[in-house]
Parts: C-alpha cells; structure tokens; sequence
C-alpha cells in the first residue's frame, strides 16, 4: 500500500505528518510480532564477558551459543537472578 | 572446546549489553606426571566465570530488528525465489562480481532487485543486484568469495528500501495489506486524538489491535479432520 492511498484512506493532507505516522505505527507493529527476524553472530573472545546487542534490535528472541564439539548453536537460558559476581579479574 | 551449551552457558542482559556466562564446576587442581588431579582438601564448588575460550561467530542474537519503513515497490510484488544446486559464485577480481547459474533461472529477478542469498558455503547475505539476466546476475565488485558449484542455493527478493529523504507519497509502506490496514487504523487514531476525540481514538485503536492479532492469526490456520463414524447421520 502506497502512502498516497493511506493518506486517502485517512484524509490525511501533510505528507510528512503521514510518513511520522507510518513509522510509528510500523515500530509497534514491529515490537508487537516477530515480522522481521534478525539473526547476529559475534566472536567469543577468552575472557571477555561483554558483548553489544545489536543496534537495530526492538526485541531480542533467543541467545545461542556454538557447541564446536557438534558445530550446532544451542539456546541458552537466561540468568534469573542477580549474579553474585560482579566483575572477575582473574578469570581462568 | 564448547560443549552442551544449552546447560554450561548462560547470559544477563546490562543496559546494551549482553553478559556471557560458564557454569563451572572448581576445584584447586595440580598435575601429576600428565594427569591433572583435584585436590580433595581445596576449594571446590560451582560457580559462573567468564567465556574461557575463544569461538569464531560463536554468539548468536536472534532479534526482531526495525526494519525500513518505506520500500520502492509492494511487499507482495517482490516474489523473485530461485533455489538450486547449479549457482555458482564468482569473484571478478577488479570487475563486478556475479552469480552463474548453468540451468538459466534467474529470469524472474529485475535489474536492480535486492536479494537474499541463503544456503551458499561463504557468501549468505544482501546484495544490490546492478544487472540480471537468465543465467547471471551482477553486483559490485569486491563482495563475493568464489564458490563453485554444488550446494543447495537459494536466492530471493527482499524489498529495497527508499531513502528517508526521497520517501514520497508514491514510496509503499514496507508491510503487507492486512499490516497496511492496520496502519491506517493506527493514523485514524491519531488524527482523533488530535481534535480531542478520545472515545474515537480508542475505538480506531481497538481496530488496529483486532488488524495486528488477525494478521498474525492467519498464519496460524490449522485443519482438523476427525473420522466419520459409520452410523453418522449426514
């Protein structure tokens, strides 16, 4: 569906007001269901514990770790509780 | 090397960023002639440490992402698929890079389309086509590693997005109809809020949620046959 139509639809006259609109009522869309799924890879590093969540990311699905013993990602759960240690210095 | 991750790795979430977790089972260890043994009277427990080994793409996110709003032609026009094991990639060096396909089946796509490619050993992504024809299609140069071919190869359409600042009236909303409907809803609700309509926004937004849940609905249709007894009467 064209913005043109929508905005007849609407009887919407500003055009910049329509697209604003748009945008906004697609980003609800896009957080309500999982229309468009995306998938990040990153490299573990030995003995780094932070890793970025992607910049683009309205709502995050599930994590998963490469198991190298079958090359296979697996789901990983999430920590329920608040983590006793707070930074390792010495993590081996 | 990682094992069962499902049950050795965990994650937190802090603020951007995701914490990575081992559950480890430590103890004070010493070596032995080449054994390495556990010393009974040390400190022993379990407990989460850091990530103790490096692997290649070996977090994966899967996430909803913000995807472009506005797109150059209707979701439901961008239907170019192909899938076969005659695709073969080739890196043209200076030159553009291109797709072969010994079978010719690429005439669907257009010249400028956006494709997926999945399923290829080193060269899955998205790419901008610069040119198509049955048995190539071209992108810029410098983005294929050479793959001959074999593997199961499919290739598809993906919507190309508008530019924020060359969105136009004729640009389409990057969602199919039923979503597109939902949108209008979502605008209605707005203008009503507007002029003070309260009863008539929450009524549009009523609509809009009905749209959403419908949409999603839909993809959930399922059929159930159960067996006609013999003494049914029809």
């Amino acid at each position: 569906m064209t913005v043109q139509e929508i905005m007849e639809r609407t009887g919407l006259k500003e055009t910049g007001l329509a697209k604003a609109w748009i945008k906004d009522a697609v980003q609800i869309i896009r957080s309500s269901y999982p229309e468009h799924i995306k998938i990040d890879k990153q490299n573990i590093i030995d003995g780094e514990r932070e890793y970025i969540l992607p910049v683009d990311m309205i709502s995050l699905l599930s994590v998963s770790i490469k198991d190298t013993n079958d090359s296979k990602y697996k789901k990983i759960r999430r920590v329920s509780n608040d983590i006793v240690v707070k930074e390792d210095t010495d993590p081996e | 090397m990682s094992f069962d991750t499902d049950r050795n790795w965990m994650y937190s979430l802090s603020g951007r960023h995701i914490h990575l977790w081992q559950w480890t089972e430590t103890a004070a260890t010493d070596t032995v002639g080449s054994y390495r043994v556990k010393l009974p009277s040390e400190y022993y427990g379990k407990q989460l440490i850091y990530p103790n080994e490096d692997i290649a793409s070996g977090l994966r996110v899967e996430y909803t992402a913000f995807s472009e709003p506005f797109v150059v032609e209707a979701l439901e026009d961008t239907s170019a698929r192909y899938s076969a094991s005659t695709i073969a990639f080739v890196d043209g060096g200076g030159g553009a890079d291109t797709i072969t396909d010994t079978a010719n089946g690429f005439g669907d796509f257009g010249t400028t389309d956006k494709i997926r490619i999945i399923g290829s050993a080193s060269n899955d992504g998205d790419y901008q086509l610069t040119n198509s024809a049955a048995g190539t299609l071209t992108v810029a140069t410098g983005l294929f590693t050479a793959e001959s071919l074999g593997e199961s190869i499919t290739i598809y359409q993906i919507p190309k997005a508008v530019a924020d600042a060359s969105v136009d009236e004729s640009s389409h909303v990057n969602l199919n109809r039923m979503l597109s409907l939902a949108a209008v809803d979502y605008i209605r609700a707005q203008m009503k809020e507007a002029v003070g309509d309260l009863q008539g926004k929450e009524y549009c937004m009523r609509e809009f949620w009905k749209k959403l849940g419908d949409n999603e609905s839909n993809k959930r249709n399922i059929s159930m046959s159960f067996p006609a007894s013999p003494f049914a009467i029809k």
